[in-house]
């Protein structure tokens, strides 16, 4: 993307070209893989000879000159609808941008559509859309995972340059592991949340889901910053990328320096319960960064296994008062009510029908965690819990520069194959403790398995402490990436 | 349980209340947005729904950001009741589902408020003073209205929601039941009221529902016995006028020892009732049996960043307190000499207060100078504003303008016929009120032969009364006077005209 830009704007390739390509996969590929709510195919067309005739006459065009970006269905664009893949907002219009896309389209991108999600970005497998399932690219027969599945399969299936996605729990970095990606979850409070419909305030971030790291810093810069309309966001210098670096530059300013020893935490609970290939790729990738030169620390992270009981109190808690505005009185879906039917009827008629039922399960524990008399043991007990994770993770960050471990327990699994949703909440085992502390993490491709006939992406994951999100999207990062990421070229999966 | 109440006459009964006030602020704009703010002036007139932006609507991908103007006033109105200000306080969501209310759940308070404990010197009318214990203060976002009218009165079937006065910010102080009967809790809304708009946190109309009082009240009952029973206590709701306050006071003292003496129902958990005001049938109404049916589901609201203040912060708001009520009733009635009702007429107008008191300034305290100044703004003034239908302090005269006219009419450089026109005249001017008058030809006359020329004219066009007045019938020299005065248009120096006529016609001589 960031080599893509430069040409762009020099005039070698033009946006329209860029534009054209990525309609054509999608009209190949979408009716079959379902990674798209919305494709605005007229829009991005125009949208690219706008930027391509301002590039022809001289004009400045923004780092993400003429790059169609696809947009995750549960961010407000005044562009189509935002419908968080729920029945509840299928018509819905917004009448503003979120901040990050006000910020991309500022810095020249083009918005190429809305992708698919599970249902306000609640689940592991794209399987909770209530338009149905986005298809892993590499096995149709697979999820893309999920929540971000549709930015993930997207991107994966060259049907967008970049996507952004939103992690609540792991929805940016479980998604970009099952698809080959590589996917970002800022540190809480490093990108505005303002335009992103809440799932759990205190836990979610935007991030990007690219093909390469470079393009995940990239992105990643553009998004990022303090936004007057967010205050969580908060006031930390927006540039991810170094200052002084200009776009071309990018490789050489992310060399890491030579006298540098990175040293990478690995916490033995992340060795417990994977799949023998996640096992084995975690195992190459120790060697391999062994052997250029990194220093491997052995971690130890006891609170790792309270992470699912502790996110599956506060994520719901917040999400059931964040739903309670979908209540079929201002906007989106409205039940036809009887002659006798209350008010309370309105809403629960209104609600039933618009919501599926992972999003009614999660607002029902959420109601309960903070019920007068169970508070305490549930929802207070959990910020205890939250602390405490916060405080391992510091101690760990004492030690190292990074975190490596899979990012999931397993790759990609069937559609349909996992109906116990406790099984389906196990799946973000390893991500869910990064959003509770609030620090960032990056999935990274890490290799691939085989299984029959099909190809199936592994990821691993970097974690790294709260706002050293430049170094792990730069110094860090790159010399994971090197040493990790097989060379293959995406949308080689369709 | 009922023979309770029986068995023992009652000795005495003693109120026992409580005071709940919700206070809308009037910042430019909400709470947590920047629609325009219903409790500002500039939007009393705002048709429905228009004050809404998309926070307001509660669409999705908002989020609300602190006004910290509203919590400046807040933590202002705290330390004016005395109150301790948190040096950290966070916001909660408080759940419930209602149509006025966009987001399902109220932004508030609710167990670290910004104003901790308080106390308040209330003055009696007796000269005494009443300690108000104040509980808490906490700031929150007020909901939208539901009605069934549609504008211009027509009925309608369904249920309409205003979404204007969603996201207000509201200001909720809660007293310790430390009042023991109407009149105090009367007194103490007001002053309440008047401390508010003084410090410029509220417009404080009661019509417009800006201050609305929710008194707990009950009763302790003696009995002959020698024990003593409390009655369940009673919480009347959303009472927007001191009549109501005072009205529903009274009658659940009636109602309840009635009450307790049907079914000896004491006072104890969970038995706290809400009812509200029946403005026609002066009565309070059953609205709700038991208090804790609800469960709010409180927690930290994770879309804003807790308050935290400094010493120098809470100092920063020290020093924007203004003199309060009750000093400056004290300062005008006491120090000034003010009449009552003329304090009154002050305190009930802020911006004319705070003018009063540069006019004030000009005339170095002087108590019966600056009793004179309140004179010409309450009746001049006053006038003069009513002619234009505004207020004298958006009239455009000048506090030194005012001492002006004073310092002219007190020499007796002008009569008092021109004290009026040369108010209205200096309300569009910048001139000094000296230039003005002269230039208006408002000066008294007392140029001898000008003065010889009316009253030669005045004696020559009414002999009948010259006459009279020659025979001694002194009454008959207003006449000549005025028709002195006429002829002078209004300018001569009465007292000089009437010594004038009066050497003139000589008491019953030449």
């Amino acid at each position: 993307m960031v080599a893509l830009a430069a040409q762009v704007r020099r005039g070698a390739i033009k946006s329209r070209q860029m534009v054209e390509s990525c309609l054509a996969r999608i009209s190949a590929h979408d009716k079959s893989l379902h990674c798209f709510n919305q494709v605005f195919a007229d829009e991005a067309r125009a949208e690219a000879d706008a930027i391509d005739r301002r590039i022809a006459r001289g004009e400045e065009a923004g780092v993400l000159a003429g790059i169609p970006i696809a947009i995750k269905d549960n961010l407000a664009t005044r562009l189509g609808r935002t419908t968080c893949s729920s029945k509840f907002l299928a018509e819905y219009r917004s009448p503003f941008d979120a901040t990050v896309i006000e910020r991309i389209i500022a810095a020249g991108a083009i918005v190429i559509g809305k992708t698919n999600l599970d249902e306000f970005a609640m689940g592991s497998s794209t399987e909770n859309s209530a338009f149905g399932p986005t298809l892993n690219p590499w096995d149709p027969e697979r999820v893309p995972g999920g929540s971000s599945g549709g930015s993930a399969a997207a991107v994966a299936a060259g049907m967008c340059i970049a996507a952004l996605g939103s992690d609540t729990g792991g929805s940016i970095r479980q998604p970009a592991a099952f698809c080959g990606c590589v996917g970002f979850k800022p540190s809480y409070g490093r990108v505005s949340r303002f335009g992103l419909v809440a799932f759990g305030s205190s836990l979610d971030q935007v991030g990007p889901l690219t093909r390469t790291l470079r393009d995940a810093a990239l992105l990643t810069h553009v998004i990022a910053g303090a936004d007057h309309r967010d205050s969580t966001c908060v006031n930390q210098p927006s540039d991810i990328l170094p200052s002084s670096a200009t776009l071309g530059e990018l490789t050489a300013a992310q060399l890491p320096s030579s006298n540098r020893r990175v040293r990478i935490g690995i916490p033995r609970q992340y060795r417990a319960g994977n799949s023998p290939a996640v096992d084995a790729a975690l195992a190459r990738a120790v060697e391999a960064l062994t052997e250029c030169g990194c220093e491997l620390v052995e971690v130890d992270l006891p609170m790792t296994a309270q992470g699912i009981s502790t996110y599956y109190v506060i994520a719901p808690a917040e999400a059931c008062a964040n739903l309670a505005r979908f209540d079929g009185v201002r906007y989106g879906r409205r039940a036809s009510l009887g002659a006798t039917d209350s008010l309370f009827d309105l809403y629960a008629k209104s609600r039933s029908e618009g919501f599926g039922p992972e999003v009614q399960r999660r607002i029902m524990l959420g109601t309960y965690a903070l019920s007068s008399g169970y508070y305490d043991a549930f929802y207070k007990r959990a910020l205890q819990v939250r602390r405490l994770i916060k405080q391992e993770y510091d101690a760990a960050f004492a030690r190292c520069d990074a975190l490596l471990g899979p990012t999931t327990p397993t790759s990609a699994f069937l559609l349909g194959g996992c109906t116990d949703p406790l099984a389906m909440y196990m799946c973000d085992v390893y991500t869910v403790n990064t959003n509770i502390a609030g620090i960032c993490a990056l999935s990274l491709p890490a290799g691939f398995q085989k299984l029959g006939d099909r190809t199936l992406p592994i990821g691993l994951q970097l974690q790294s402490q709260a706002f050293a999100d430049r170094d792990l999207l730069g110094v860090v990062g790159s010399i994971v990436e090197r040493a990790i990421s097989p060379a293959f070229a995406l949308a080689s999966c369709i | 349980m009922a023979s309770v109440g029986k068995s023992a006459a009652v000795v005495s009964t003693r109120l026992i209340i409580g005071l709940e006030v919700h206070v809308e602020l009037s910042t430019r704009s909400k709470m947590f947005s920047r629609a325009p703010n219903a409790g500002h002036p500039d939007n009393f007139d705002a048709p429905p729904n228009s004050l809404v932006d998309p926070l307001v609507l509660a669409l999705p991908g908002t989020l609300p950001v602190m006004n910290r103007r509203a919590v400046e006033l807040s933590a202002m109105v705290g330390l004016a009741l005395g109150c301790s200000i948190a040096r950290y306080s966070k916001w909660d969501r408080k759940n419930y589902f209602y149509p006025d209310l966009p987001k399902g759940y109220q932004i508030s308070q609710y167990d670290l408020p910004l104003c901790g404990k308080g106390e308040y010197l209330l003055d009696m009318s007796d000269g005494s003073q009443r300690r108000i214990g104040i509980t808490r203060a906490h700031l929150e976002e007020d909901t939208g209205k539901l009605g069934h009218e549609l504008p211009g009165g027509h009925e309608y079937s369904g249920s309409l929601v205003d979404l204007n006065r969603a996201g207000t910010p509201l200001l909720e102080i809660v007293t310790e039941p430390d009042f023991a009967c109407a009149e105090d809790v009367v007194a103490f809304a007001q002053e309440l009221r008047d401390i508010c708009r003084f410090l410029g946190a509220t417009e404080g109309i009661m019509q417009k529902g800006h201050m609305r009082f929710e008194p707990n009240i009950n009763l302790a009952i003696s009995l002959d016995d020698g024990t003593e029973v409390r009655t369940p206590i009673v919480e009347v709701k959303n009472l927007n006028s001191f009549r109501a306050v005072k009205g529903a006071i009274e009658f659940e003292a009636k109602r309840q020892l009635e009450e307790w003496q049907k079914s000896g129902r004491a006072m104890g958990r969970g038995m706290k009732s809400t009812r509200g005001w029946d403005d026609v049938r002066l009565a309070t109404v059953l609205q709700r049996e038991k208090e804790d049916a609800h469960d709010y589901r409180y927690f930290p609201d994770p879309d804003l960043v807790p308050v935290v203040v400094d010493d120098a912060w809470i100092a920063a708001r020290r020093a924007e307190l203004v003199e309060g009520p009750s000093a400056r009733r004290r300062r005008y009635g006491v120090e000034f000499g003010l009449s009552s009702s003329d304090v009154r007429q002050l305190l009930d107008d802020p911006a004319l207060a705070k003018f009063f008191d540069l006019c004030v300034a000009e005339v170095h305290s002087v108590p019966a100078r600056a009793m004179a100044v309140a004179k010409l703004l309450l009746n001049a003034g006053a006038k003069r504003a009513n002619e234009l239908g505004t207020s004298v302090t958006h009239l455009g005269i000048a506090p030194a303008q005012v001492v002006g006219l004073l310092a002219l009419r007190e020499s007796g450089t002008i009569g008092s016929q021109a004290v009026d026109p040369l108010f209205a005249l200096l309300c569009a001017s910048d001139g000094d009120a000296m230039r003005v008058a002269q230039d208006a030809g408002l000066l008294q006359v007392r140029d001898d032969s000008q003065l010889d020329g009316w009253v030669d004219a005045a004696i020559a066009a009414n002999e009948a009364a010259a006459n009279d007045v020659r025979a001694g019938k002194l009454a008959a020299i207003g006449r000549i006077v005025g028709a002195a005065m006429r002829s002078s248009g209004g300018k001569a120096d009465a007292k000089a005209l009437h010594a004038r006529i009066v050497e003139r016609l000589g008491e019953g001589g030449a």
